[in-house]
């Protein structure tokens, strides 16, 4: 008799533990996959933020009067662009540095043309990158700054296109 | 004061026997500890206190979650954090996917012409296929001053311009720098004299100031800079250009 009224508080006692620790699984499965979910729309969100920059960029340019550059660093190409026309399309040899960790997606501002003996000139956008051929001469305080390297006679045509404050969009 | 052989046995045994005797005590403490559990068990009161502690621990600690700063986000509070993202990439595709509709508004499939005068190439494009590149001359960067002190400056403008008219075997009206740079006295404004057939090849683009894109007789120095301002092309890239395009194409010229 004591045996089986043993048996049956066991059963009673853990009752609403086991229905406790099946509830609680529940949870702990929606709660991994709403984080599993808020990351991941957490990225979306971020890509989309990078393509909305890029699509406003863009739209500026194609109602202002500036050509402009578009680096895109996954296909080592660039575009010279004036409104929505595509004036030249180069390809480029990246340095070492290029594009690092500093260099994000985004505008970049062309801050100093500086032209060097015998064609040697470099395009400076800021402390971020520098455009130049193989023989450019790039000034000391921008050696450390990654860099692209295009053919002599696409760097001049870029160099004559773009004036001193013309943008640049880095696509990553 | 030396210890025996003997003695020094003597000792360890007696030591060894006394480790015996308290692990037999130790043992037999904890079988009786034992048999006081198994008795425990069988009683309810056992089972009643355990239910309790299992009812009461839980409850306290979830409890103390909620107020705690280091606990995990109670599940509503990260469903509305889900809903609220979802509604923001939501948000950012559909002003996506507007402004892609207006840069798209912008964009034509009309060709047009760009004309790179550091290279010396033109290039007939439509979007971002290119459909035929050639070899031009553009302006000489020359200057040259009359003795009445008029000068010119010999360069291709830059910038966007029109095609404002096609010509067919183009007539050249001599400026004056033409007979200045000759060395020549220049003659009245009308004067026939200044009507030049054949110099500019069998087509001319208008683009406005009296700048063209045409011909030249001086086709070994395609590639260079040497033209009064005007852009030259060989025949043969003349009369494609001039049969691609048509009044109003765009010409781009950096």
């Amino acid at each position: 008799m004591t045996g089986l009224l043993n048996k049956l508080l066991l059963v009673i006692v853990l009752t609403p533990f086991l229905i406790a620790a099946d509830g609680g699984d529940a949870v702990r499965d929606e709660r991994a996959s709403l984080e599993a979910m808020r990351s991941s729309l957490r990225q979306k969100i971020s890509s989309l933020k990078h393509e909305q920059d890029f699509l406003l960029f863009q739209k500026t340019m194609y109602a202002a009067d500036s050509k402009y550059l578009i680096i895109d660093v996954k296909h080592h190409t660039a575009q010279l662009k004036y409104k929505n026309r595509l004036l030249k399309d180069m390809h480029f040899t990246p340095s070492k540095k290029f594009p690092g960790r500093g260099l994000r997606q985004g505008m970049l501002v062309l801050t100093e043309k500086v032209e060097g003996k015998k064609d040697r000139d470099t395009l400076v956008f800021g402390k971020s990158l520098v455009v130049q051929w193989k023989q450019s001469i790039v000034p000391p305080q921008e050696k450390g700054l990654p860099s692209i390297t295009l053919l002599k006679k696409e760097l001049l045509s870029v160099y004559y296109a773009v004036e001193e404050g013309a943008p640049a969009y880095l696509l990553r | 004061m030396t210890m025996t052989r003997r003695e020094r046995q003597g000792d360890a045994e007696r030591e060894m026997w006394s480790r015996e005797d308290r692990l037999k005590t130790v043992t037999a403490e904890a079988r009786r500890h034992g048999e006081g559990l198994k008795r425990g068990i069988r009683e309810p009161w056992f089972w009643v206190s355990i239910a309790l502690l299992l009812i009461i621990v839980p409850a306290s600690h979830s409890s103390s979650w909620a107020g705690t700063a280091s606990a995990p986000a109670p599940i509503e509070e990260l469903r509305a954090d889900v809903q609220a993202l979802q509604q923001e990439a939501e948000q950012l595709k559909e002003e996506n996917q507007g402004l892609r509709r207006i840069l798209a508004s912008q964009d034509d499939d009309e060709l047009y012409i760009v004309v790179d005068t550091e290279s010396n190439r033109l290039t007939l494009r439509q979007g971002n296929a290119v459909l035929h590149q050639a070899v031009c001359g553009t302006g000489s960067h020359q200057f040259i001053e009359s003795e009445t002190g008029t000068d010119w400056y010999f360069e291709t403008p830059i910038g966007s311009f029109t095609v404002l008219g096609r010509e067919r075997n183009p007539v050249w009206i001599r400026p004056d720098w033409s007979y200045v740079e000759e060395n020549m006295p220049v003659p009245a404004e009308h004067d026939p004299d200044r009507l030049v057939r054949g110099v500019l090849g069998k087509y001319a683009l208008l683009l406005g100031n009296g700048y063209k894109i045409h011909g030249t007789k001086w086709t070994s120095l395609l590639g260079t800079h040497f033209t009064h301002g005007c852009i030259s092309l060989g025949d043969d890239d003349l009369e494609l250009v001039y049969k691609s395009v048509k009044t109003g194409t765009k010409v781009y010229i950096y």
